[in-house]
């Protein structure tokens, strides 16, 4: 259970610095410390299952279809790394209080931090191949929210969009790599992986999935040829730099490596690939630091190049290879945090991070000197600081390797630990010894202890594991253990291994190191001449512009604007899906005889047909165009009361005087002129006839068809289990209860979005215009006339009176919370264009924004009540209440849903209306001068 | 005998329906036209509803008020519809007819559509802006 605890207290312990935060800068820090600090408490106390080699595992099926589980285990690998991000992260915490200026906003700073703390602990404690990319994407996207920390700046926010782009799109090749290895290997269980590795490898898909993972991996930890993001993300504030980008996240990468290690580490291809990758990187990521001058820039590249070392060590394919990788991550973490943040003091004090205006600070500065100097040393890898240690346990290793003989890699580390040393010798002796060089304006001096805390800390481990590297040893040994699946003879940690080949080798870099930083100026000169020719961000950026002009084109051809070619394209689309099912289907025939025509049935397609004949014959005189489609919609309401069906009827006509009412407010913002008739509309008419009689002729069969069907099956259950007897009320709320939940969802999201744009029209070029609109005629200084907006009052009571009637009827005859809403509407209608929009909003006192959630909520409790009586959702009871002076009412608790529908539209349809008014106000369609309200404001008071 | 004031009704409604369709057909003006269906139509539909109260009452014994409060509606609404119809068309035509409008007795008065109630009288109400 500690393990869940272990990854929710960060997670959710987020939401505390920021309430802090109003409390001031250290109550926000000792906020965001208390989760990390319990749940380094919580790890530390499973200290003695890990290292007896039974870890604690949490399981809790999730989507067991699926095969996501939450499921932890901490093991020795998990173990290892956990401690890490959570003791670096308690360092950070305290760093970044005294690293943020004071008026930026530190207690978003924690949260974001509390919440990558939570998602990387995730990653290293998931035991399910499917949860841990979710919290893989979790640290990416924490990771671009710290990068963009500085959001004013154009770099912050370039920097977290590269990061994300490719560390996302590695996330992504990673969870096909994740399923793939799952669905291969029978199991979504991290810890089963090892077992069934024969069954694995032997499948033809390994290569793929050993592709996808490694992409995964590579692009996390910044490996060549996707290193190029890591430098840019150090746009983000140093601590940020120190934890995520030197520390744990881009480790991610590498733990994932050492996780499926069991599996792959030993085939040939993993060996060629991720020794390759890594060397490659390692060298080409101590050459670029070398030449950097920012500080950041140099550290950040450094950063990239031992990635690529330890990515190397995990590459060899022996089990002591991993064990020095694991040593090196330790190391790197302690010495690495501690330089970035030096470097993050040296740019508080001075303003500066440029090696060629700064040099000489430990005459200001000695203690800062002091630690950066010792760090520097250890990432040169001098003894007796840890750098060396893990240092001599790489060559060891790479000597020992199998792949390229030994020697080639011999060669290529050797280079680049020559580089290595130059460049961390250049960091710390061009920094801070040499004449003294400052900004003009500043003295900068030792920081607060909250600066200097934190990497003193840091420093001492340096020391420390440098003098006495057996105190690491368990530790390492169980992570590494858990990363091979087995014990072995692991390397004895010492700092003295005698005279031998690796010595040798540190010797020559030093030296030559040495001598690189005295002569760097005619050094970098003659490099800096032929500088790389690879730009990765440069190759990213115009591929992002190259795909956006690609998008942009596709859009520009499908896209077009021309609302008849969509319709075209979904009318065709359904057809054909239709004949594919009538293709696939038994044939059909004729079962039941067709009823004779009527007379009234004729007259009624008589008038629809003629109305629709008139809306093609105008479609270009909008007004006609929309008053003849209400005629239309009026003409089939009547035919459903001659069909027997009220219900829709009532629904179709309440629908129609809506629809028909916002089209004409809609009418209002178009040019008031008609536009030009299509002059010849073959193709859209031979479509609309031929989707027509497909229509026509599919709606024939179906009244043709007889026999068992799904409305006899409502029938008879309408009032047995429904307990209403209006069906398709019941089957609205009960039966297919959720559909209309869904629905009503998805009403009040297109609610939001007319919102939305209608918002955006009121701004900008749309407000200039709407500003400049000039009215044909003049307007009236009396809109609302008394007798109108008298008797729109008048009628409001009896109105509300009908609502409530059709609402509360409505389970067991027509009515029901939608034609109850859409009546509600109309009475808000007819109250706005007698009394204008500022008189109604005045009294509606509740947003419309209000209405629809208060309607989903609604709607979602009903549902989550039958839930609590141990229903399945929306699951509806019935029964009779007995109401004196009325009789017998019969209740279902599906009203209460239906009130959650009637709240809902009534929101969505006046959001709309209202939305349009204001539309109309900006135009100049103000509200009269005589409101012709007893209670009216004052003059002074706003009416607008 | 109720069979014959029934029928009768229905036939003035109809009657009357038939003359207020026939003059919105036929008349020539826009503000003739209002005519026909606003007075016309609403008494045809009046007979009717009065026939519907007859046949209830008397043939089917069961008296309702419907028809009463539908009838106390279309009064409210038809004349309602002709005012906006009108001042619509007012406005529309003011160029046109305004000069050839006949004025009330007092000077310097207009038609109460184009001009700012009295207590307001000054204020810049017939701009659309301020």
């Amino acid at each position: 259970m500690s393990a869940s605890a272990i990854v929710a207290l960060p997670l959710l312990g987020a939401i505390l610095p920021p309430l802090f935060a109003r409390a001031g800068r250290t109550p926000a820090l000792l906020a965001a410390l208390a989760p990390s600090v319990v749940a380094l408490l919580l790890l530390w106390g499973q200290a003695a299952s890990v290292f007896s080699g039974v870890p604690e595992e949490v399981r809790v099926p999730w989507v067991p279809a699926l095969g996501l589980e939450w499921a932890l285990r901490i093991d020795g690998l998990g173990f290892f790394f956990a401690s890490l991000i959570l003791a670096i992260g308690i360092l950070i915490f305290i760093y970044s209080r005294g690293y943020l200026a004071g008026n930026e906003p530190i207690g978003t700073f924690y949260a974001y931090l509390l919440l990558f703390q939570g998602a990387m602990l995730g990653v290293v404690l998931a035991d399910n191949l499917l949860l841990l990319p979710v919290f893989w994407e979790l640290t990416s996207l924490s990771s671009f929210l710290l990068i963009g920390f500085w959001c004013h700046l154009p770099d912050g926010r370039r920097g977290a969009r590269l990061a994300l782009a490719i560390t996302g799109a590695g996330g992504l090749a990673l969870l096909a790599g994740l399923i793939l290895l799952g669905e291969v290997a029978g199991t979504y269980r991290l810890s089963e992986l090892a077992a069934r590795q024969e069954l694995i490898l032997a499948s033809p898909l390994a290569p793929a999935i050993l592709t996808l993972i490694l992409l995964g991996a590579f692009t996390k930890s910044a490996q060549f040829p996707f290193h190029f993001w890591l430098p840019h993300a150090m746009a983000a504030p140093t601590p940020v730099s120190a934890y995520l980008h030197s520390a744990t996240m881009v480790k991610a990468g590498l733990y994932l490596l050492a996780r499926v290690w069991p599996v792959f580490g030993q085939t040939d291809a993993w060996v060629v690939w991720v020794t390759g990758i890594g060397a490659a990187t390692m060298l080409l990521g101590a050459t670029i630091a070398l030449f950097k001058d920012d500080l950041k820039a140099l550290l950040a590249y450094s950063t990239v190049s031992h990635l690529g070392l330890v990515t190397m060590l995990l590459g060899l394919g022996t089990p002591t290879a991993v064990f020095a990788a694991m040593l090196h991550v330790l190391m790197h973490a302690t010495f690495k945090a501690a330089l970035f943040m030096n470097t993050g003091i040296v740019d508080h004090e001075t303003g500066l991070r440029d090696l060629r205006r700064l040099s000489g600070l430990a005459k200001v500065m000695p203690l800062t000197a002091g630690l950066g100097t010792l760090a520097a040393l250890s990432m040169a890898g001098v003894p007796p600081l840890n750098g060396f240690v893990s240092k001599e346990a790489m060559l060891v290793e790479v000597l020992a390797a199998r792949w390229g003989g030994g020697w080639p890699l011999w060669g290529l580390v050797g280079l680049a630990a020559i580089l290595s040393a130059a460049y961390a010798f250049r960091y710390f002796s061009a920094l801070f010894f040499g004449p003294l060089r400052l900004p003009e304006g500043r003295i900068p001096h030792d920081p607060p202890a909250l600066l200097w805390g934190p990497p003193l800390v840091l420093v001492v481990a340096v020391v420390v594991l440098g003098l006495w590297p057996s105190l690491a040893e368990p530790l390492l040994a169980a992570a590494s253990a858990a990363a091979v699946g087995a014990h072995a003879p692991w390397p004895e940690l010492a700092l003295w291994h005698g005279f031998g080949a690796p010595l040798v080798v540190s010797a020559v870099a030093f030296v030559i190191g040495a001598a690189m930083v005295w002569h760097y100026r005619a050094l970098s000169g003659r490099v800096l001449a032929w500088a790389l020719p690879f730009d990765g961000r440069r190759a990213f950026f115009s591929a992002q512009e190259w795909l956006v002009r690609g998008a942009h084109r596709l859009i520009a051809r499908v896209h077009s604007g021309v609302l008849g070619r969509y319709v075209l394209l979904l009318a065709v689309v359904s057809l054909a899906a239709l004949a594919l099912g009538w293709g696939m289907g038994e044939g059909w025939r004729p079962q039941r005889a067709p009823t004779p025509m009527n007379g009234l049935g004729l007259i009624f397609a008589g008038v629809g047909l003629a109305a629709i004949g008139l809306v093609v014959r105008w479609h270009h005189k909008r007004l006609r165009a929309v008053l003849l489609t209400g005629a239309v919609g009026l003409v089939v309401s009547l035919a459903f009361l001659h069909a027997s069906a009220p219900d829709l009827a009532l629904t179709q006509i309440s629908v129609e005087a809506v629809t028909t009412v916002l089209l004409l407010l809609m009418l209002f913002f178009l040019p008031q002129h008609d536009t030009e008739p299509v002059a010849k509309p073959r193709g859209a008419a031979a479509a609309s006839i031929l989707i027509g009689s497909v229509v026509g002729l599919l709606a024939w069969v179906m009244m043709r068809n007889d026999g068992p069907n799904l409305a006899d099956y409502f029938w008879s259950r309408s009032v047995s289990e429904g307990g209403g007897s209006n069906v398709v009320n019941v089957i609205l709320v009960d039966f297919r209860g959720y559909d209309t939940f869904g629905e009503i969802t998805v009403l009040g999201i297109a609610a939001l979005v007319i919102y939305a744009l209608l918002q955006g029209m009121q701004e900008g070029v749309a407000r200039e215009h709407l500003h400049a609109w000039r009215f044909p005629f003049a307007l009236s200084p009396t809109r609302h006339p008394l007798p109108f907006a008298v008797t729109a009052r008048v009628m409001l009571p009896f109105l509300l009176m009908a609502v409530f009637y059709i609402f509360f009827r409505g389970h067991n005859a027509p009515g029901g919370g939608f034609i109850a809403a859409l009546l509600l509407a109309l009475a808000f209608l007819i109250q706005y264009m007698a009394s204008g929009l500022s008189w109604t909003m005045h009294r509606m006192r509740l947003d419309a924004h209000v209405w629809i959630g208060t309607g989903l909520l609604v709607a979602g409790a009903t549902g989550m009540a039958a839930m609590g009586l141990g229903a399945p959702f929306l699951r509806s009871a019935h029964g009779e209440v007995h109401i004196p002076g009325i009789g017998p009412v019969p209740l279902a608790s599906a009203m209460g849903f239906d009130l959650g529908v009637l709240l809902t539209v009534f929101g969505a349809v006046t959001l709309a209306l209202v939305q349009l008014a204001h539309l109309g106000q900006l135009a100049g369609f103000l509200p009269s001068r005589t409101p012709m309200d007893p209670a009216r404001p004052k003059p002074s008071e706003k009416e607008g | 005998m109720a069979d014959m004031l029934i029928a009768a009704l229905l036939l003035v409604g109809a009657f009357f329906g038939l003359v207020g369709s026939w003059g919105l057909v036929r008349l020539p003006q826009a503000m003739q036209r209002l005519h026909a269906p606003t007075k016309a139509t609403t008494l045809g539909v009046g007979g009717v509803l009065l026939a519907s109260i007859a046949y209830f009452g008397w043939v089917r014994a069961e008296w309702s008020v419907h028809e009463l409060l539908i009838t106390l509606f279309l009064f409210l609404t038809a004349p309602l519809s002709a005012l906006m119809l009108a001042r619509a068309w007012l406005h529309r035509e003011r160029e046109r007819v305004h000069a050839a409008l006949p004025r009330p007795a007092a000077s310097g008065v207009d038609w109460g559509t184009f001009q700012p109630p009295p207590e307001e009288s000054g204020s810049d109400g017939a701009e659309p802006r301020p």
